[in-house]
């Protein structure tokens, strides 16, 4: 495992910021940290960065308990970089800030030349390279932080909240840059985030964050399940607690086989006529709808599958193919619409 | 009376009066070395306490930001008492050197580099620190870093030192002894002008200490406007 917290605490006075009794990320995934503000995604972030520590509890990376002495600090941080919320440029040129983790490392200066350049290239800064960096704007600032990070080859890139406070286009950007560490340098990555969107998107893994702990209460469309392969590219997904309730099968090879706690998108799961579900190739379920209401727009559905599972559709879709409360409705849960919350089930 | 002594101090410089020149010489010397060995003791000293959460900071601060108001009298007299012949140093004959007065103003300067370091290390934005340290730097690379980005700050701390060292008379009169060609600075020149009621030389003098102390804080400007362009 890259990283294990075990019964990992940090108070600030009396305030308990993190409490988590049990949490591994593996290497070369990607793991999104989702959850309200003050939930406790910075501190988590900071403490997997080593630039924090627990007042109790234990951390360790690659199966080796961290020791909070200085020699031993500088040696991890070396191979985990974490790029702030709000990054912060030093005074200088972009190339001096992007060429600064290089020359704390000693890297010869030819090498850092030939590297600098390929970061700033691969964030879409290399004109920026001699521009003051006290000058740029807050989606550029962000690019740059990531150059500076990834110029490093970190085994670990943690970020906090990568896209916040920038617009679309700088966003687009840096979700391109994640993915492309990840997929062409297997680095691995935890980034917090406020965007199921961007979860979805990049992480393997979602970690829910409440109060400072990983999330495993009750909430709307959480199960505790089993996946399994059945077919080549389609996972089974049926209730931990009770195998033979099966929520459906899923085309996908994202999934991973085994225990694990997961979230439905209820506006991303697609309801159809009963008959359509026994003809489609999906092997989708069926459920009968117990509850219909209307709330911001949109029609919530709550259908027995065995589970009450709660789905949204809009209004327009609704009057196309309105499902009547006791009637029969076929459930097709498309990957999309599937969060893995976390391979831990209590 | 201020016409003529700006009068008699443009006089003074352009006909290149080599006692002038001797005095300012040996302000210029004295007020240069006791600010880089305050600098040297105040600016490490203001990054430690900066740094460092410890128990009787508060306290600490306090006693520097009470130094400040040290009188040079003082500072004049307990060092008199320590190299004075008598004196625990007395052997090294320092009393009515210029190393004397150089202990005196370093002694007079250290709180004032030391906090006003204080206040521009404390002012910059933590990030920088953590930033460095997810970089790989370790405590030295994290602290230059610090450093860099309080430069403005330190400058104008050891400017402020400069410039208190040189307008300071009690410690250079009184561990100087005023000696003509040794000890005599633009200060104590001017307060002996006094003295004998020449009131324009004395402003004069005054006027080109100004000059000089004017002319010294434009190097440093240019010396600061240098570094902002500078790179990490």
């Amino acid at each position: 495992m890259l990283y294990e917290l075990q019964k990992l605490k940090k108070q600030f006075g009396q305030r308990t910021v993190l409490d988590i009794s049990a949490l591994s990320f593996a290497a070369r995934k990607v793991y999104a940290l989702i959850g309200p503000n003050g939930a406790g995604k910075t501190t988590l972030l900071n403490h997997l960065g080593f630039l924090d520590q627990p007042t109790s509890g234990i951390v360790k990376f690659h199966n080796k308990s961290i020791s909070y002495d200085h020699g031993h600090l500088v040696h991890l941080r070396r191979r985990v970089v974490l790029v702030d919320q709000t990054p912060i440029l030093f005074s200088g040129t972009v190339w001096k800030n992007v060429e600064f983790g290089l020359r704390v490392r000693g890297v010869p200066r030819k090498e850092r030349a030939i590297k600098i350049s390929a970061a700033l290239e691969r964030v879409g800064m290399s004109d920026f390279a001699q521009t003051d960096s006290h000058g740029l704007s807050g989606g550029e600032v962000k690019r740059v932080a990531l150059a500076r990070a990834l110029v490093l080859e970190p085994e670990v890139l943690l970020c906090d909240e990568p896209t916040a406070n920038v617009d679309q286009q700088n966003q687009e950007v840096i979700l391109k840059i994640l993915e492309h560490a990840n997929s062409m340098q297997n680095t691995s990555i935890i980034f917090s985030t406020h965007y199921l969107s961007q979860s979805r998107r990049l992480a393997h893994q979602t970690v829910l964050l409440q109060n400072g702990s990983v999330s495993f209460e009750e909430n709307e469309n959480t199960f505790d399940v089993v996946i399994r392969e059945e077919r080549a590219g389609w996972r089974r997904i049926s209730l931990a607690a009770a195998e033979n309730v099966s929520l459906g099968e899923v085309e996908s090879f994202r999934l991973e086989e085994g225990p694990a706690r997961i979230y439905l998108n209820p506006g991303k799961i697609i309801l159809s006529a009963p008959e359509a579900a026994r003809h489609s190739q999906t092997a989708c379920q069926t459920g009968i709808v117990q509850r219909i209401s209307i709330e911001n727009n949109a029609v919530r559905l709550v259908v027995d599958m065995g589970v009450a599972l709660h789905v949204v559709m809009s209004i327009s879709r609704y009057r196309d193919q309105p499902p009547l409360v006791g009637q029969h409705v076929g459930v097709e849960i498309p990957e999309k619409a599937v969060v893995v919350a976390s391979n831990h089930v209590p | 009376m201020f016409l003529d002594s700006l009068k008699s101090a443009f006089l003074l410089l352009i006909s290149f009066d080599h006692e002038l020149f001797e005095i300012v010489g040996v302000s210029l010397n004295v007020s240069f070395f006791s600010t880089l060995a305050a600098a040297i003791f105040g600016l490490p000293l203001g990054f430690v306490v900066a740094f460092h959460r410890f128990r009787g900071k508060r306290f600490t601060l306090t006693c520097l930001n009470t130094l400040l108001a040290l009188p040079t009298v003082v500072i004049g007299l307990v060092v008199y008492s320590v190299i004075s012949r008598r004196g625990v140093l007395g052997p090294l004959e320092l009393l009515y050197t210029q190393k004397a007065i150089i202990i005196g103003q370093v002694i007079l300067i250290i709180p004032l580099i030391t906090t006003l370091t204080i206040a521009a290390v404390s002012k910059i934005d933590d990030r920088y620190r953590n930033t460095a340290l997810t970089l790989g730097a370790n405590r030295r690379q994290m602290a230059w870093v610090i450093f860099r980005e309080a430069r403005y700050g330190v400058v104008a701390a050891i400017i402020a030192a400069f410039g208190r060292v040189i307008a300071e008379v009690g410690i250079s009169m009184m561990l100087g002894g005023n000696a003509k060609g040794f000890t005599r600075t633009m200060t104590t020149a001017m307060a002996l002008e006094y003295d004998k009621g020449e009131f324009v030389l004395a402003v004069a003098l005054g006027i080109v200490l100004m000059a000089f102390a004017f002319a010294i804080n434009l190097v440093f400007h240019v010396f600061q406007g240098r570094i902002k362009s500078d790179a990490v």
